[in-house]
């Protein structure tokens, strides 16, 4: 859940809770308010009757017999009963009573039970009001009342989500700032200061450790650039002193001659692997111009051209699959690199005497440019990682000791990511695997 | 034999490109000087055609760094400045050659197989092993004066093991003189493997037996004990 709406809802529970608790206060207040009004009512009618009668004993029994005392009150007088001590005034409410006409209303009353003495007798005397009336007035103050506060907390929720929105709007630029950011090389955004104090202090934590990382992220892509291409030199001196000690291979004995060979061989690969890894770091490190128009088909053929030897030697079939030509926008020098990799690695795996597939396939925006084999594919514990500096498979084709570290994928992935082209490998079932660049 | 071009035009690469593959070489080209030094640095080129005016830096530089560390590889300058200085600059630093451009391709070639000759110490374009004659301008092999059939990469093979008569030559740094350095050495190894088998087997059907000797573990050997 979005933080402006966690604040708005956790808001507007509170407020609804807040809400519950005043109907009910303003409830009893009302109640209270109108009993006590009816209450007083009805002792100003009893002081009344008690004034009349001290005028006119006599007019007790008229009171008596007509029962009615205004349009919504009623009068009974009885001799006294003991239910109240004399000059007491006991209040109740009631739901039910039976009118001077003798009809029962089932309608809230008040009633007032109170003693009196008229000439020294004791009368038990009740005075009923009906509420109802009241009660339809307090209604209608309670539900205005209510209906002004929802209104509240309606405008409330409306203005909040706005307001919230404008005063956070700062904090989720940074929060999508930080989503859209994949890759070390991306954190070259800076975070703006803000009026907001806490997002300020973000911000600048952000600023400062994106700093930090893409700092030391350069300079270690910085390091290996500068350190393979200082590794060049002197390894290309051991080996020309090696291929130096092999010219006069006449003057020494075998051992000589094998050792010789082997700081040779060793100085080439290492130079060839630093020259992997500088390729890899220039191209991490954007040095290169990508606004070369390219066509896939083209490069392709040019790249089956020089590895027509190996083509042959192992007797393998090329199916050429272009569907459609694919024009890019890139570096040829990088994009040809790339595909050299792929196909040099099919040719590599697949066995003697076996077919490689190349295919081009477009789907309107999209194409995609796939190398599939024959040989024992990828295990499935490297599939995710094949692209990875370094990763190899433990598998040995025939014929072919494969120690050779594995950076001929990493630089098609480094490529790949260097004109947004994304790479993929996959197993067929029934067998080979397949390299694409979807482009 | 492998061929380097340091020139920032890309047609002109081209052009050059085609006439150095005609000749057999495996070419690589740079655009840039850092490029240029990184690759040499990295690898043994025989020769290097050098542009001196690059836009990232001055060739010259390029040019004392690889007379220092690679004293083998011919370098030709090729330039559009024809002033003498320059010239007499480059040549002082150690270069083989000098062109000015523009200049044709034909003169090119001809310079190439000049400083080749001058470097490699052959006459007539043709170097001998025994009953062996190998033409370096154009792909073509006499055994006894008989052509030999060879292909491709049996003729570049052949002529690297000629040009360093009685020279132990390393099965990788053979495999680097016909392929470059793109390949993967355990993967082209293999490959040497089976030409130089088709490659002995012709030489044998052609009664020329034991002129390539396998030194055990390292590479080949071409052998001649004849003086001329």
């Amino acid at each position: 859940m979005k933080l402006n709406n966690k604040i708005l809802l956790s808001n507007t529970i509170l407020t609804l809770v807040v809400f519950a608790l005043t109907s009910i206060g303003i409830y009893y207040l009302i109640n209270s308010t109108v009993y006590g009004e009816l209450d007083n009512h009805l002792l100003q009618h009893k002081i009344d009757l008690i004034n009349q009668i001290d005028e006119d004993a006599s007019s007790l029994q008229d009171i008596k017999e007509l029962g009615i005392l205004g349009s919504y009150e009623w009068i009974e007088i009885e001799t006294y009963d003991g239910t109240v001590a004399p000059n007491e005034n006991d209040f109740a409410t009631i739901d039910t009573m039976r009118n001077p006409n003798k009809e029962i209303e089932e309608k809230s009353y008040r009633r007032l039970t109170t003693a009196i003495n008229v000439k020294d007798t004791y009368y038990t005397i009740r005075l009923y009001e009906e509420v109802a009336s009241w009660e339809h007035i307090s209604r209608t103050i309670l539900l205005s009342v209510l209906a002004g506060l929802l209104i509240w907390i309606l405008l409330l929720y409306i203005l909040n989500q706005f307001v919230l929105d404008k005063v956070l709007a700062p904090f989720y630029e940074t929060v999508s700032t930080l989503e859209h950011i994949s890759n070390p090389s991306d954190l070259n955004e800076t975070f703006p200061d803000t009026t907001t104090y806490e997002i300020n202090v973000l911000n600048r934590a952000l600023n400062s450790m994106m700093h930090q990382i893409r700092s030391s992220f350069e300079d270690q892509k910085q390091f290996i650039q500068n350190a393979s291409h200082e590794l060049l030199t002197p390894l290309s001196i051991i080996r020309q002193k090696a291929e130096k000690i092999l010219t006069n291979a006449d003057s020494l004995d075998k051992q000589t001659i094998k050792a010789a060979g082997n700081i040779q061989d060793t100085a080439v690969r290492l130079s060839r692997l630093s020259n992997a890894l500088l390729l890899i770091s220039r191209i991490e490190n954007q040095q290169y111009s990508l606004d070369e128009d390219i066509e896939i088909t083209n490069i392709t053929e040019n790249v089956i051209d020089e590895l027509s030897d190996f083509i042959e030697i192992k007797q393998l079939t090329l199916k050429k699959e272009f569907n459609c030509p694919i024009n890019i926008k890139g570096n040829s020098e990088l994009i040809r690199a790339a595909i050299y990799n792929i196909v040099q690695n099919a040719i590599k795996y697949t066995p003697t005497g076996t077919s490689i597939t190349l295919q081009t396939k477009c789907h309107g925006e999209h194409s995609s440019f796939s190398v599939l084999d024959e040989g024992p594919g990828i295990p499935n514990e490297f599939l995710d990682s094949v692209f990875d500096r370094f990763q190899k498979t433990q598998n040995h084709t025939d014929g072919f000791d494969d120690d050779s570290p594995g950076l001929g994928l990493s630089i098609v992935q480094s490529i790949s990511r260097l004109h947004n082209f994304r790479c993929s490998a996959q197993n067929h079932p029934d067998k080979g695997a397949e390299v694409l660049i979807h482009f | 034999m492998r061929a380097l071009i340091v020139e920032d035009e890309p047609l002109l690469i081209e052009d050059l490109e085609e006439c150095l593959l005609e000749e057999q070489f495996n070419v690589d080209s740079a655009q840039r000087l850092r490029k240029a030094s990184d690759l040499v640095a990295a690898e043994e080129y025989d020769l290097i055609l050098l542009d001196l005016g690059l836009p990232d830096g001055d060739g010259l530089d390029l040019l004392k760094t690889i007379k220092k560390d690679h004293k083998e590889t011919a370098v030709i300058i090729i330039t559009a400045r024809g002033e003498t200085e320059d010239k007499v600059k480059g040549l002082e630093l150690g270069s083989d050659d000098y062109l000015a451009k523009p200049f044709p391709i034909a003169e090119l070639r001809a310079r190439i197989h000049a400083v080749m000759r001058r470097k490699y110490d052959i006459s007539n374009n043709q170097i001998v092993a025994g009953p062996v004659k190998l033409n370096v301008d154009h792909m073509k092999v006499l055994v006894d004066d008989e052509p030999l059939d060879v292909t491709e990469t049996e003729y570049k093979m052949m002529r690297y093991l000629m040009l360093n008569k009685n020279k132990t030559i390393t099965r990788i740094a053979l495999a680097e003189h016909i392929w470059g350095s793109k390949i993967d050495d355990r993967f082209s190894l293999d490959f040497i493997n089976s030409h130089m088998k088709n490659i002995r087997k012709k030489l044998n059907a052609a009664g020329v037996e034991n002129l390539i000797k396998t030194v055990y573990g390292v590479g080949y050997k071409l052998t001649t004990y004849e003086t001329e």
